[in-house]
């Protein structure tokens, strides 16, 4: 025993064992040598309750909360804390944390992440602008030359291809950042899954498969993020519209869950007739850079980061996701989000 | 001693669905799926299985030569012996638009129901031999 703790004393690391409250029991060389006295104040305060939120420290001790690691800013740098142990002595249950600075690491991550967004956004303007040219050319009323029709359908399906790449790799350095916000906003959900067919219909008529809608009006309001709940739910119908053969059928539906008369969630489900995903892949569908075995009928590979970034979304709303599938008669995708009332 | 029991283990939905549309067909496929959503309530991707067959049957309905164009047209069975058919509401409601001239795009548009669930409907009164869709 006496090994044991010369040796923790020891380690480079900085190390302390504290209560719930924020008191030390314990702290190795290395934590006195880092933080001086200065942690006491620090410590307390990370157990402090303020204005209804609880402080970091508290989501240690929680029983069954899976709260192993934590980034915290102290004295203006950034540190990772990890949670080594829980125990409780006298009745008082007490945690042993380890602390090591990875500010230099966070900086450089937010220094990709801004680069990323600025690479991101200087790309998609000039594409953008291709996107409506080509759909001007296209509608327009002249007389194109079937062939010439032919490429630039080709270029138009290649530039949406392109931009889908472009804000799947934006939506996903903002989750690695940290600056996946979800706003807090009544959404209409049978308006989302509105837009999102309409804004899809084109495509599908082009490449001849029916896209249906399956959901009445009155789907009840949640809160949450329009934007980002529409675009997972693009997300999860162009990936449906990739893999669906001519004649196919796409359908996006709605339903909802009741506990009594109260609405207890919503669950959204995009169903193809595809090519369906084999069985041991449909378990790690939704990890990134994952992507179905099974070869898109139209477009080449994509990022592999369009069913990740949905799970993130779908997760941020506090809801879950769930995927069927049977070889050679089609997919669904499941999104279950909970009815939250506006507080 | 106490033992936890073991919950049990999760069906293979996807192999039972594909084997039973193989050997049963849609409408029995998408009957025992209901069953199986009374029986495991809190498995979400049961939910998907269910829009998997129902979205098969309506393409199935879609796939006709006429497609959206076809005109739906009540079967002399229905029409000399109605009382055999058990129509729900929905379905009651839908009989009701079907005239010999509306074809599906248009009933589409005067159902009250969504489109794809208008189509479902005329799927199983087809059926059902309560209606025909002539080619």
């Amino acid at each position: 025993m006496t090994t044991s703790r010369s040796l923790v004393d020891n380690l480079p690391q900085p190390i302390a064992v504290v209560t719930e409250s924020g008191g030390v029991d314990y702290k190795n060389g290395a934590f006195d040598e880092t933080f001086g006295t200065d942690a006491i104040q620090w410590l307390k305060e990370a157990a402090r309750a303020v204005a209804g939120e609880r402080g970091w420290l508290h989501g240690f001790f929680v029983e069954g909360d899976d709260l192993q690691t934590i980034d915290v800013e102290i004295e203006g740098r950034v540190y990772r804390v990890d949670r080594i142990l829980r125990v409780t002595e006298d009745d008082v249950p007490k945690v042993a944390l380890s602390f090591e600075d990875v500010t230099r690491e966070r900086e450089a991550e937010q220094a990709k992440s801004d680069f990323t967004a600025q690479i991101v956004h200087d790309l998609r303007g000039p594409l953008s602008g291709i996107q409506g040219t080509l759909e001007f050319i296209l509608s327009a009323d002249t007389k194109l030359d079937t062939m010439y029709a032919d490429l630039l359908q080709e270029a138009q399906r290649e530039s949406e291809r392109m931009m889908n790449l472009i804000n799947e790799i934006l939506d996903f350095s903002k989750i690695k950042s940290g600056n996946f916000i979800v706003e807090q906003e009544p959404v209409r959900v049978a308006g989302v899954l509105k837009r999102a067919v309409r804004s899809l219909q084109q495509v599908a008529a082009r490449d001849e498969v029916f896209l249906i809608s399956a959901h009445g009006r009155d789907v009840p309001q949640i809160i949450g993020s329009v934007e980002k709940l529409t675009q997972a739910v693009i997300n999860l119908i162009s990936n449906s519209l990739k893999f669906t053969p001519q004649k196919g059928l796409v359908s996006v539906g709605a339903q909802i869950e009741r506990k009594g008369d109260a609405p207890e969630a919503i669950v959204i489900t995009v169903t193809d007739s595809g090519m369906g995903i084999k069985a041991d892949e449909l378990q790690s569908i939704f990890e990134k850079y994952k992507q179905s075995g099974t070869k898109s009928l139209r477009g080449g590979a994509g990022t592999g980061l369009g069913l990740y970034i949905v799970k993130q979304v779908v997760e941020a709303h506090g809801g879950e996701v769930s995927v069927a599938s049977v070889e050679g008669v089609g997919t669904s995708m499941v999104l279950r989000l909970p009815v939250r009332r506006a507080a | 001693m106490s033992a936890n029991p073991i919950p049990n283990p999760k069906p293979d939905w996807s192999r039972l669905v594909g084997d039973s549309l193989k050997h049963h067909g849609v409408w029995h496929t998408y009957a025992k799926l209901l069953e199986a959503r009374r029986a495991y309530p809190g498995d979400l991707s049961l939910r998907g299985y269910v829009e998997i067959v129902r979205n098969t049957i309506v393409r199935d309905f879609l796939a006709h030569p006429k497609g959206m164009q076809a005109v739906p047209k009540l079967s002399a069975e229905f029409m000399s012996n109605f009382d055999r058919f058990n129509l729900n509401a929905q379905e009651g409601y839908l009989v009701s638009l079907i005239d010999g001239r509306l074809d599906v795009s248009k009933l589409i548009l005067l159902s009250p129901f969504d489109p794809f669930n208008t189509v479902f409907i005329l799927a199983k009164l087809q059926v059902e031999r309560a209606i025909t869709v002539p080619q």
